[in-house]
C-alpha cells in the first residue's frame, strides 16, 4: 500500500528524526514557556542546523529542497509536542522564507535566504492590519513611490514572529501594502528589515489564550524608507504572491491541527486503558469508545485531506485553492473537537497542565482563526464550488 | 582510517511489547521499527573518528531488506556508505557474528565500532563473538575513545567503576550510553543518503550458513508487580515479611 503519509523514504526519514527531536527537545520546553509567554530562541536555532527553517528553499541557497509533503510533516510532528513553538516555525518557514523563496528577486533570495535557513535571522509576514483581516484588500497600510524608493506608513497587527522578546522586533519580514493611486487589488510586497528608520514595535500582545511560546505582536511603520531593491515580485502585483503562499500557508496550518490531534488521540486512548472506574479502565464505556473512536476516524480522515492534498501541491502554482481552504477548514475545527474530548474523557486530570491537552485545546482554537478564519474558508470554497457543476 | 559500524533494526523500544499468546514471539503487526539505540552512539562514534583522522566510515546490517532504512539513517547521519547482508532468517548472535567477520575480512577495516548490544533481545554477544571469531582485541562497553599509533586507548564502564583499556588495531569497541550525543540526522543529510552507495549481499554470497544454534521455547510476560503497601510499625513490616512474603 503507498504511504500517502511518507511518500518516499526521505519523507520517513524526515518524520523520524523530526519525531525523535521533537520529543526528546520540543515537548519538554512546552510547559514552560506557554506558562511564560516567551519564544525559544535557542532551540528554534536547532531546527535551522538541522535543515528543516530552509525545507521549501532550493540548495543553492541553502536550503533543503524538498516540498510541500515534507513541510506538512514537519509541521505535524512539531505541533504534536508544541503548537506554540511551531506556529514560529510557520511563520517564519512558510509565510517568510517560503514567500521569498517562491516571489523573490535573484539578489533577495541570495542575499537573505541563507540567513533565514540557518535561522540567524527570524522573519515573518505581515498582512493583517488591526482594521482589516480576512477583509485583506480592506488594508489601510500605504506605499508611496518616492524617487526610487517607496514610503511604507501605516500599522500591521497580530504578527507571528514579530518580536523575538518583551522589546526587540524580529528581523526581517514581508509586509504587504496598497497604493493610494491603484484600484483595490493593486497590493505590493516589500521587505522591510529591523533597523530601518520609522520601523518599531509597536506592542508585544500578552495575554493569549494559547499559542503562547510563539510571539504576536504590533509592528508600526511610519514613513519607512524602502529602496526599490526590496520591492518583491512586481509593483502592485502582490495578489499573486499572495495566492501562491496561501495555499501552503493554509496546509501547514492544517498540518498542525493534526498533531494537536494526533497527540490528543494517543493520550486519552492510553488514559482510558489505565483509569479504572467501577471496577473497569474507562475504554469499556461507550460513551468513551464514542470520544476516542470517533477522534480516531476523524484524524484519519483529516490527515488523508491534508496530505493527498499536499502531494498534489507544487509550490510555485496558484492552484489547490479550494482544497487548500477545504483542509484547514475541516482539521482546525477537528482538531479543537478531538483535543476537547481527550480533556473530557481525562476529567480532571485533563484540565491541568501535567496532560498538556488543556494546553492543545487552547492552542487549536487559534487555528480557526489565524491563516484564513473558518468563516473565509467557507466563503472562499463556496465561491469556488459554485464554478463547478460536478465533482471529479 | 577506515572504520566500519554496525546497525541493527529492532522494534521501538518505546512502544509497550506483545507477546503472541501462543508464546512464539512477539506481535509485530502495527509495530514501529527503529535503529538500535546503542548502534546510534556506535555511529555517531564512527563519524567523529572519521572527523578526527579522516577516511572513510562503512555501515553494515544484518537482516531482513526493511534494514536499508536503518542503513539510510546512519548514510544521513554522516556515514559513507552501507552494506546490507540481507536475510529473513531468525538470527542469533553467533550467526550475526560470523556473517559480519566475513565482511570485516572484505573491507579490512581499520577500527570496528558497535552498540554494546540490542535493545530487543539484549544478548550484548554480537561484539564479543565477532572479536573471537576474528582473533581480535576488543574494548566493550567503551564510554571514552581515543585513537593514535595504531592504538585504541578505551574507558570503559565496569561494575563498582571504570576502567581502562588500550588494544591494538585493528580490534572491536562497543558503545555504552556515555560514549557520545549522538547527533540527528539533518534534512540535507537525509537528501544526500538518497545517493550514498548501499550494497546488498547475503550471507550465501559470504559462505556463512545463518541456521540458529539457539532455539526459542517460549516468550514470556514477567509477572506483573503488585503495589507497594506502607506498613505502620517495624512489628508490622516484620510480620508481614515472615507470614505473607515468607521472606524472612
Amino acid at each position: 500500500m503507498a504511504d500517502i503519509f511518507n511518500p518516499t523514504p526521505e519523507h520517513k526519514a524526515l518524520r523520524e528524526m523530526v519525531r525523535a527531536f521533537a520529543e526528546k527537545e520540543v515537548g519538554p520546553q512546552a510547559e514552560a514557556h506557554d506558562k511564560h509567554e516567551t519564544f525559544n530562541i535557542e532551540l528554534f536555532r536547532k531546527l535551522g542546523e538541522l535543515g528543516l527553517l530552509g525545507v521549501t528553499v532550493p540548495l543553492a541557497y541553502d536550503g533543503s529542497g524538498m516540498d510541500a509533503t515534507a513541510a506538512c510533516i514537519i509541521h505535524e510532528e512539531l505541533s504534536a509536542q508544541d503548537p506554540g513553538f511551531c506556529l514560529a516555525y510557520l511563520a517564519h518557514s512558510m509565510l517568510f522564507v517560503n514567500n521569498l523563496a517562491v516571489n523573490g528577486t535573484e539578489e533577495q533570495k541570495k542575499r537573505l535566504l541563507p540567513k533565514v535557513c540557518s535561522g540567524e535571522l527570524i522573519g515573518g509576514m505581515c498582512m493583517s492590519e488591526p482594521n482589516a483581516g480576512t477583509d485583506v484588500l480592506g488594508m489601510g497600510t500605504l506605499a508611496t513611490k518616492d524617487g526610487d524608493d517607496y514610503l511604507l506608513t501605516g500599522e500591521k497587527m497580530w504578527i507571528t514572529n514579530g518580536a523575538i522578546s518583551d522589546s526587540d522586533l524580529g528581523d526581517v519580514f514581508l509586509v504587504y501594502a496598497k497604493h493610494e493611486d491603484r484600484d483595490g487589488r493593486g497590493l505590493s510586497l516589500f521587505l522591510v528589515e529591523k533597523g530601518m528608520e520609522g520601523f518599531s514595535l509597536g506592542q508585544k500582545l500578552k495575554g493569549k489564550l494559547g499559542m503562547r511560546a510563539s510571539t504576536t505582536a504590533e509592528l508600526v511603520f511610519e514613513n519607512v524608507r524602502v529602496p526599490a531593491a526590496n520591492l518583491v515580485g512586481t509593483e502592485g502585483g502582490a495578489v499573486k504572491s499572495m495566492m501562491r503562499n496561501l495555499a501552503i500557508e493554509r496546509l501547514t496550518l492544517a498540518a498542525m491541527s493534526l498533531g494537536i490531534a494526533r497527540r490528543s488521540v494517543e493520550v486519552m486512548n492510553q488514559y482510558a486503558q489505565d483509569r479504572k472506574s467501577f471496577g473497569q479502565p474507562l475504554n469499556r464505556f461507550g460513551q468513551i469508545q464514542k470520544y476516542i473512536a470517533e477522534s480516531y476516524a476523524e484524524y484519519m480522515a483529516g490527515r488523508c485531506y491534508v496530505y493527498n492534498t499536499a502531494n498534489e501541491l507544487a509550490l510555485d502554482a496558484m492552484g489547490g485553492r479550494m482544497d487548500s481552504d477545504g483542509v484547514k477548514l475541516y482539521c482546525s475545527t477537528m482538531g479543537k473537537n478531538v483535543a476537547d474530548r481527550a480533556i473530557q474523557v481525562l476529567g480532571g486530570y485533563g484540565y491541568v497542565a501535567e496532560y498538556n491537552v488543556e494546553r492543545l485545546w487552547r492552542d487549536a482554537k487559534l487555528l480557526e482563526i489565524g491563516g484564513g478564519t473558518i468563516e473565509a474558508h467557507q466563503k472562499n470554497m463556496t465561491r469556488d464550488l459554485a464554478a463547478l457543476e460536478r465533482l471529479p | 582510517m577506515k572504520i566500519l559500524t554496525t546497525v541493527k533494526r529492532v522494534t521501538d523500544p518505546d512502544m509497550k511489547v506483545k507477546i503472541k499468546p501462543d508464546g512464539t514471539g512477539i506481535v509485530t503487526d502495527g509495530v514501529e521499527y527503529k535503529m538500535n539505540s546503542f548502534d546510534e552512539y556506535g555511529v555517531e562514534e564512527a563519524i567523529v573518528l572519521k572527523q578526527n583522522h579522516g577516511g572513510e566510515v562503512v555501515v553494515v546490517s544484518v537482516g531482513p531488506s526493511a534494514s536499508t532504512k536503518e542503513i539510510r539513517t546512519a548514510l544521513a547521519m554522516g556515514a559513507d556508505r552501507g552494506i546490507l547482508v540481507e536475510t529473513d532468517a531468525e538470527l542469533d548472535s553467533d550467526a550475526v557474528a560470523r556473517v559480519l567477520a566475513e565482511v570485516v575480512k572484505k573491507e579490512q577495516p581499520d577500527i570496528i565500532v558497535m552498540g554494546k548490544q540490542a535493545v530487543d533481545s539484549d544478548r550484548n554477544q554480537a561484539g564479543q563473538m565477532l572479536a573471537a571469531y576474528l582473533g581480535y582485541p576488543q574494548a566493550t562497553f567503551a564510554y571514552s575513545l581515543e585513537v593514535a599509533d595504531g592504538w585504541a586507548t578505551v574507558g570503559r564502564e565496569v561494575d563498582g567503576g571504570t576502567s581502562t583499556k588500550r588494544i591494538k588495531l585493528p580490534g572491536i569497541v562497543t558503545a555504552d550510553l556515555r560514549l557520545n550525543e549522538p547527533r540527528y540526522a539533518s534534512l540535507p543529510g537525509i537528501m544526500k543518503a538518497k545517493r550514498k552507495p548501499l550494497e546488498t549481499m547475503t550471507p550465501d554470497d559470504l559462505g556463512v550458513d545463518v541456521t540458529s544454534k539457539v532455539r526459542v521455547i517460549k516468550y514470556e510476560a514477567p509477572e506483573e508487580r503488585q503495589a507497594g503497601r506502607i506498613v505502620e510499625t517495624v512489628d508490622e513490616l516484620i510480620e508481614v515479611l515472615r507470614n505473607e512474603a515468607k521472606a524472612i
